[in-house]
């Protein structure tokens, strides 16, 4: 009889293991780490260095635990409904990315495309109706010139949208002007290569 | 006479690079996007409520209680946040392009946080680093969230 019970209670295990999902939630002992799809459903990847191991997690939802002084276990991937149980409060809580808007200037000039120009109303809508806001306001130029030219050139394009922003009634005190110069190109290119897309002035609403 | 000059600058420059260096060291590396329940900014001695637009500096340690939460926006344009109940340092932010100072360093000692990456990532993927109380993590692309284990609550 309690040999039978016994098996009775084996067999209802196995069924039991059988029936759920092929892997138990993370013992609560150990970190969890989720590699995640962003907004475009892209997925990166993230490399997990515990005590002695590394693992790296490169698909949707790929999960990694590591243990105190231990190298990381198996990477798995986790159910969607168990990501929102264990990290669903800080994923509601991440802001919305900042919306960035891209005015073009003519070749080594501090006067905007006619296009941008009249898109620098869209920027002071944008701001007045995302309600409290931070924008950066960062000036950039292709790589014709040296890279100290560029650098003040830059910066000279981003007050003069600073300006037209600040005219159309944006408080000046939430502006942050900065320039780049030639060092953080939209489109890579060579020294000296004339771009008009690289000319230009980012402006961020946070 | 051309050496007392140079040394004359000398003098007068050193004073304004140390100033802007202070200056620096202050900086604004991101500012809070929306806070609720129980939430603080331990900046060195001081703590101060984290509120929608409280702006954060390098070294800042954010806390959230039972009920809160946190989002933050870097001037990177990353954005992360904290679950209830978690505890994060922003180590080291850099980020000025134009000198090649990029770079990203931050630790979860307890709770739950995501991240999704801004520019430092595309620049300089190399130099983000998070770390919580057993790895730390190297991010080459842009979308994770981790939850510290129990052992890290004390």
């Amino acid at each position: 009889m309690p040999r039978r019970l016994a098996a009775c209670i084996a067999i209802l295990l196995l069924t039991a293991a059988c029936a759920t999902t092929p892997k138990a939630p993370p013992p609560s002992g150990q970190d969890v780490f989720i590699l995640l799809p962003d907004e475009q459903g892209k997925t990166g990847s993230i490399i997990v260095s515990g005590a002695g191991g590394k693992r790296l997690l490169s698909e949707p939802r790929q999960a990694v635990t590591v243990a105190p002084g231990a190298a990381p276990g198996e990477p798995f991937v986790m159910p969607r409904e168990e990501v929102r149980a264990l990290v669903g409060p800080a994923l509601a809580a991440l802001p919305k990315p900042p919306m960035q808007f891209i005015l073009y200037f003519k070749h080594d000039d501090i006067e905007l495309t006619n296009e941008s120009l009249t898109k620098v109303q869209e920027v002071v809508r944008a701001i007045r109706e995302r309600g409290p806001v931070d924008v950066s306001v960062v000036g950039h130029t292709d790589t014709v010139g040296t890279r100290r030219y560029n650098f003040r050139l830059s910066l000279k394009r981003a007050r003069v949208v600073a300006a037209l922003l600040t005219e159309g009634g944006v408080a000046p005190s939430i502006l942050s002007i900065t320039s780049h110069g030639e060092d953080n190109p939209l489109v890579p290119t060579g020294n000296e290569v004339p771009e008009p897309r690289n000319r230009r002035v980012e402006v961020t609403v946070r | 006479m051309r050496r007392t000059l140079l040394v004359a600058v000398f003098l007068v420059t050193i004073p304004v690079l140390l100033t802007g260096l202070s200056a620096a060291a202050q900086e604004t590396i991101g500012v809070i996007r929306s806070s609720e329940g129980n939430a603080t900014v331990t900046r060195g001695e001081k703590v101060i409520p984290a509120a929608a637009g409280t702006k954060l500096q390098a070294g800042d340690t954010l806390r959230t209680g039972p009920d809160g939460s946190l989002g933050v926006i870097l001037r990177d344009n990353s954005t992360l946040s904290l679950g209830p109940e978690s505890s994060f340092v922003i180590q080291k932010f850099l980020f000025s392009p134009a000198e090649g100072k990029l770079g990203l360093m931050a630790r979860l000692s307890k709770g739950t946080m995501a991240y999704l990456s801004g520019l430092i990532g595309k620049l300089a993927p190399e130099s983000v680093r998070f770390e919580t109380p057993t790895a730390s993590i190297g991010v080459r692309g842009t979308h994770f969230a981790v939850k510290t284990g129990e052992f890290a609550s004390q």
